[in-house]
């Protein structure tokens, strides 16, 4: 896939999917880039993630809160909110009619 | 440029974008772990540390995405024709405002427009002249200053607050903590309050008036000494309490916050119409 435009579409749907990742249970940073490209969508450098969960964080759609690891240095685990649940909601509605709208202008037979 | 270089010249540059040094300080640690687990170089990772810098800044300020208003609820707070008068001088003059549950009202004005005033009034702390106060719920008061006691550190603070609303020492200790950590601050253990900077001593007296959730939240211009990225704490915890139920009045000079909020109670207006 063209690397530019993946990075493109990733910038307006980054939030979405961390959000729903999160909502599977609490992760830190690390372990949601490595999430994040397990499901096909490539390196999410830290530069890039960690600005948005910031964002996020500051939104009210995510609470933050610093444990000790196991092992190595404490990680700031995240959590969605009740407010980020009914965003994710919300916008998973918009993403799918939204994707369904651009899938069905691209795939529309030429005219003759 | 190895970790500990890159994390330095970060700290650097987050100052220097106007991030204050607890969320440095936490935006640096999440960084140092994430380079610890992934072995990467940091440049790859994060980019140059002005760049990095600059994008945490913006995401501090970028566009708000809260959720949808709430519709608001009963009546929390409702002050009838407040009057003061000091001295023959009409400070308030037939003052009225309602807060619902969900709300926040601003209270603004000129210095001596009478705001402190009117806020000790509706906490119970002072008389009016003329006029009523009906608060529905349990009450919360942020002094602008003062509210501490010098020779207690925290958490004495939080357990001694805490037994007057009703909560055990651990269960006290442990909201002052939660309430501290959402305003990016570590209560030191031992400090006594009287070592403690202007700005965090008014952290401590408004993790304080949050104690035991209060469904009326009366805020005397609590952020003086805030540094930028506390202020944004702030101003984001007091949007998460009204979009938990509770009312909220906030003192405030600073007009950029008003499109924020749902009431403003302008007292300059009052006093010139007194004049």
């Amino acid at each position: 896939m063209n690397q530019e435009r993946r990075a493109q579409w990733l910038r307006g749907v980054l939030d979405l999917c961390v959000l729903a990742l999160l909502s599977r249970g609490e992760s830190y940073g690390y372990e949601l880039s490595q999430a994040l490209r397990a499901h096909g969508l490539g390196t999410v450098q830290g530069g890039t993630l960690y600005p948005v969960l910031l964002r996020l964080q500051r939104s009210g759609l995510l609470t933050a809160h610093w444990r000790e690891g196991e092992t190595g240095p404490a990680r700031k685990y995240y959590r969605i909110s009740p407010a980020g649940s009914a965003a994710l909601r919300a916008a998973a509605i918009d993403w799918s009619a939204f994707a369904a709208s651009v899938g069905a202008i691209l795939s529309e037979e030429p005219k003759r | 440029m190895n970790h500990n270089a890159w994390l330095a010249a970060l700290t650097g540059e987050l100052r220097r974008h106007g991030v204050g040094p607890d969320l440095t300080g936490h935006v640096v640690a999440e960084a140092a772990t994430h380079l610890a687990k992934s072995g990467e170089s940091p440049l790859r990772v994060f980019g140059p540390p002005d760049a990095y810098a600059r994008a945490v800044a913006d995401s501090l300020g970028g566009p708000d995405v809260r959720p949808p208003r709430r519709h608001p609820g009963p009546v929390r707070l409702a002050a009838r024709g407040i009057t003061k008068r000091y001295r023959g001088r009409t400070v308030l003059d037939r003052v009225d405002l309602t807060v619902r549950a969900g709300e926040i009202a601003a209270v603004v004005g000129a210095n001596g427009a009478g705001k402190s005033t009117f806020l000790r009034i509706c906490a119970g702390l002072l008389s009016p002249d003329a006029g009523t106060v009906a608060v529905h719920g349990t009450l919360g008061y942020c002094p602008q200053d003062g509210g501490t006691a010098e020779f207690l550190n925290p958490d004495e603070h939080f357990v001694l607050i805490g037994a007057g609303r009703g909560l055990g020492r651990a269960a006290a200790r442990r909201a002052g903590r939660a309430g501290a950590a959402a305003l990016e601050w570590t209560p030191p253990p031992r400090t006594q309050a009287r070592h403690l900077s202007g700005g965090t001593r008014q952290k401590l007296n408004l993790v304080l008036a949050r104690l035991g959730e209060p469904d009326v939240l009366l805020l005397d211009e609590p952020y003086q000494g805030f540094d930028r990225g506390t202020y944004l704490d702030f101003w984001h915890e007091v949007w998460r309490w009204r979009d938990a139920g509770k009312a909220v009045v906030v003192v405030t000079h600073l007009l950029n916050q008003l499109d924020r909020v749902d009431t403003v109670l302008d007292l300059t207006a009052s006093r010139e119409r007194d004049a």
